[in-house]
């Protein structure tokens, strides 16, 4: 990667499921540290966006292009971009039964860990760094000895989801709607954990709805996705605006 | 001619006069054992050598102390099956084998199906273990502080019949683990081994037993468990099983007094090999319960198989009875055959039954391949989960499987499983 650029590069993607075409043609940019927000009405794609960048095989590239970090990320395999770096939340994370949930990150941890040329991380001083990281997501450290996502409300799963962030540090974070299902505090938890790791260079390409919680994460940029296209682009004025106005935008609206 | 070797030439003529197990037996059907004549070791080849391993104490049976199990609670004697007051002794209390299509009932209907491996067993038996655990002989009811056991057993010869009986006396809660493995003893020549098991357990006992049988590749195996269960007794076996050869596992448990409760679960692990569960659970007496659940793993060409069948007798008022069946694909072509059997003869009962066949779940294993793991760690880390909820829910005592480090046993067991072609490398 030369250091003029982005991170993340995607141009004119596009993406099939089964016979659908979700994406039609998707370009964007997210520079290394940088905040995008992602708005668009539901079926827009924004998902679809996620989970392709992620490798989901049942998201089918047909053509376009994807370069993260100088890599040609549609060429690697799902595990593979997660160590190089990139994170993708789920709306709806699967569970695992019977698998204890700091098994799971710790697993995961280690073999980003690897990937990046560090040691592993053994149970103790895992433990360690998980719990100060739930802590501070709110999620009850009963949770870490629980099979991944067995029995966890809509919010634990998301503060889950959060948990694994904290502790894997990726390059990129796509968050799709990560907010939604969390109470008061659970937002504010995101907010403070999106800014704890951009201070640490971390980008985030983040879904959402909630203009408050737009507001206070400060993006860079904020891209309006429609029909699988991105259909504007602009800053936190046009999450308001949107906001306003609703996703069904006229000529007035867009200022033509 | 001593009473032992008439007994042993009895057993000869009921398995010639009634025959083998029909290749169309229902419950057999799906995977028929061997001839009779390698169960006795007639068949040529077989018989001749012993094993080269280390000789082990008593009759192929080993018992260990768990922590720090009071042992002077369990009465273990090695019996001889060649000398008829030993022999006696270890058949004690059991009853006879019955002839297929003879019996009143259909428990006994089904036990006979399965009598031509009792008759090969008194055939061929030579050695015995015979476990009376908990209290002294007469105390009404034994401390409830458990016992806890470790019982293993080595082939000592290349075709054999050994024999467990287990008392559990009332009131006595034990954890037993019963290891039948191949891989740590140097003696790797195939073996023919028909087990008959028998476990009593007085009102109010609790037995919560780990039965773990990876027998070598080639090896032809048939492990027979009968439980008897007294009132409010609990009974929760745990079985983990490798395929090879020809491998029948058989629980026959029998909730002849109110209240009693009995878990088996099954993980079976079949690497193009064979492997059948056949749990056989007859509920005769009011608010009796019990859980069959299985979790088959199959790959190559194995064949694996899951017989339940539970029976509620009349009378059995109130009794509560799941059977829940998963088979798993996990490579190649694998014949999978699930087989849950509910038969009702009474009609305030709860009763569940399900099977279901199927991969592993994409979301759960893209979800894990998202966060870095690769594609074989995730398989092994969500069917190890699978695995591990599966004797969670058995034995539902967390500090049990803390304590057994169960985790470590699945990780391994999973490991070799999902390794292709690790199964056909030992043994």
């Amino acid at each position: 990667m030369t250091p003029s650029e982005p991170l993340l590069q995607v141009r004119d993607l596009r993406v099939d499921v089964g016979e659908r075409r979700i994406l039609k043609s998707v370009s964007l940019d997210v520079p290394a540290g940088a905040l995008l927000v992602l708005m668009g009405a539901n079926g827009s794609g924004k998902s679809t966006l996620g989970l392709t960048l992620a490798g989901h095989p049942r998201y089918r590239v047909v053509g376009g292009s994807a370069r993260f970090a100088g890599q040609d990320l549609l060429a690697l395999s799902p595990e593979a971009r997660a160590r190089a770096g990139l994170f993708v939340s789920f709306q709806a994370p699967p569970e695992i039964p019977g698998v204890k949930n700091n098994l799971f990150i710790r697993t995961a941890l280690n073999a980003v860990r690897e990937a990046r040329g560090e040691a592993p991380l053994d149970a103790f001083d895992f433990l360690g760094d998980a719990r100060a990281a739930a802590a501070r997501l709110g999620l009850p450290e009963a949770m870490l000895g629980r099979p991944v996502n067995d029995g966890f409300s809509g919010g634990e799963r998301k503060r889950n989801e959060l948990l694994q962030l904290a502790l894997l540090r990726p390059r990129l974070a796509v968050l799709d709607e990560v907010d939604s299902g969390m109470d008061v505090d659970g937002v504010r938890a995101v907010v403070q954990l999106v800014q704890e790791l951009r201070a640490q260079g971390t980008a985030f390409l983040v879904v959402s709805h909630y203009q408050q919680l737009i507001e206070s994460l400060m993006p860079d940029a904020v891209l309006r996705l429609d029909q699988g296209c991105i259909a504007e682009t602009g800053g936190v004025g046009l999450a308001s605006d949107i906001g306003r106005t609703g996703f069904v935008r006229t000529a007035e609206a867009l200022g033509v | 001619m001593d009473t032992a070797r008439a007994d042993i030439l009895a057993a000869r003529h009921q398995l010639q006069t009634r025959g083998w197990i029909s290749r169309k037996a229902e419950a057999f059907r799906h995977l028929p054992p061997p001839d009779a004549a390698v169960w006795l070791g007639d068949e040529s080849g077989r018989a001749a050598p012993g094993c080269e391993a280390h000789p082990l104490t008593g009759a192929g049976w080993t018992l260990h102390p768990i922590g720090h199990s009071p042992q002077g609670r369990v009465d273990a004697r090695w019996l001889d099956a060649s000398d008829a007051l030993q022999r006696a002794e270890l058949w004690a209390g059991l009853s006879a084998p019955l002839g297929a299509g003879i019996a009143d009932n259909a428990d006994d209907r089904a036990e006979g199906d399965a009598a031509p491996f009792s008759w090969a067993h008194r055939a061929l038996c030579r050695h015995g273990l015979r476990l009376r655990i908990g209290g002294t002989p007469g105390a009404e009811r034994g401390p409830r502080e458990p016992v806890w056991l470790q019982l293993r057993h080595q082939p000592r010869r290349a075709v054999e019949a050994p024999m467990l009986v287990i008392e559990v006396l009332a009131g006595v809660h034990c954890v037993l683990v019963e290891t039948h493995d191949r891989q740590s003893v140097a003696c790797q020549q195939p073996v023919v081994q028909n087990l008959q098991a028998h476990i009593v357990l007085g009102d109010g006992a609790t037995l919560q037993h780990l039965r773990i049988a990876t027998p070598g590749a080639a090896d032809h195996i048939a492990h027979h468990v009968h439980a008897r269960l007294g009132r409010d007794a609990h009974y929760a076996q745990a079985l983990v099983a490798s395929g090879s050869s020809y491998h029948l596992q058989r629980n026959v448990i029998a909730l002849q007094a109110e209240g009693a409760v009995a878990r088996s679960a099954g993980l079976l692990l079949a690497a193009d090999s064979a492997l059948e569960h056949q749990v056989r659970l007859s509920h005769g007496a009011a608010g009796t319960t019990s859980t069959i659940e299985d979790l088959a793993l199959a790959s190559g060409s194995a064949r694996a198989v899951v017989n339940a069948h539970t029976r509620i007798a009349p009378g059995a008022a109130q009794a509560d009875v799941r059977q829940r069946l998963t088979g798993i694909p996990t490579g190649g072509q694998p014949k999978l055959v699930l087989r849950p059997h509910l038969e009702i003869h009474h009609d305030q009962v709860q009763a569940i039954h399900s099977a279901t066949w199927g991969a592993l779940s994409e979301e759960a294993l893209f979800y894990a391949r998202q966060r870095g793991l690769d594609e074989r760690t995730a398989r092994g880390l969500i069917v190890q989960g699978m695995a591990s909820a599966l004797l969670q829910r058995c034995f539902a005592d967390d500090t049990l499987l803390d304590t057994l480090d169960i985790d470590a046993l699945l990780r391994a067991a999973v490991a070799r499983h999902l390794a292709p072609g690790q199964e056909a490398e030992h043994g």
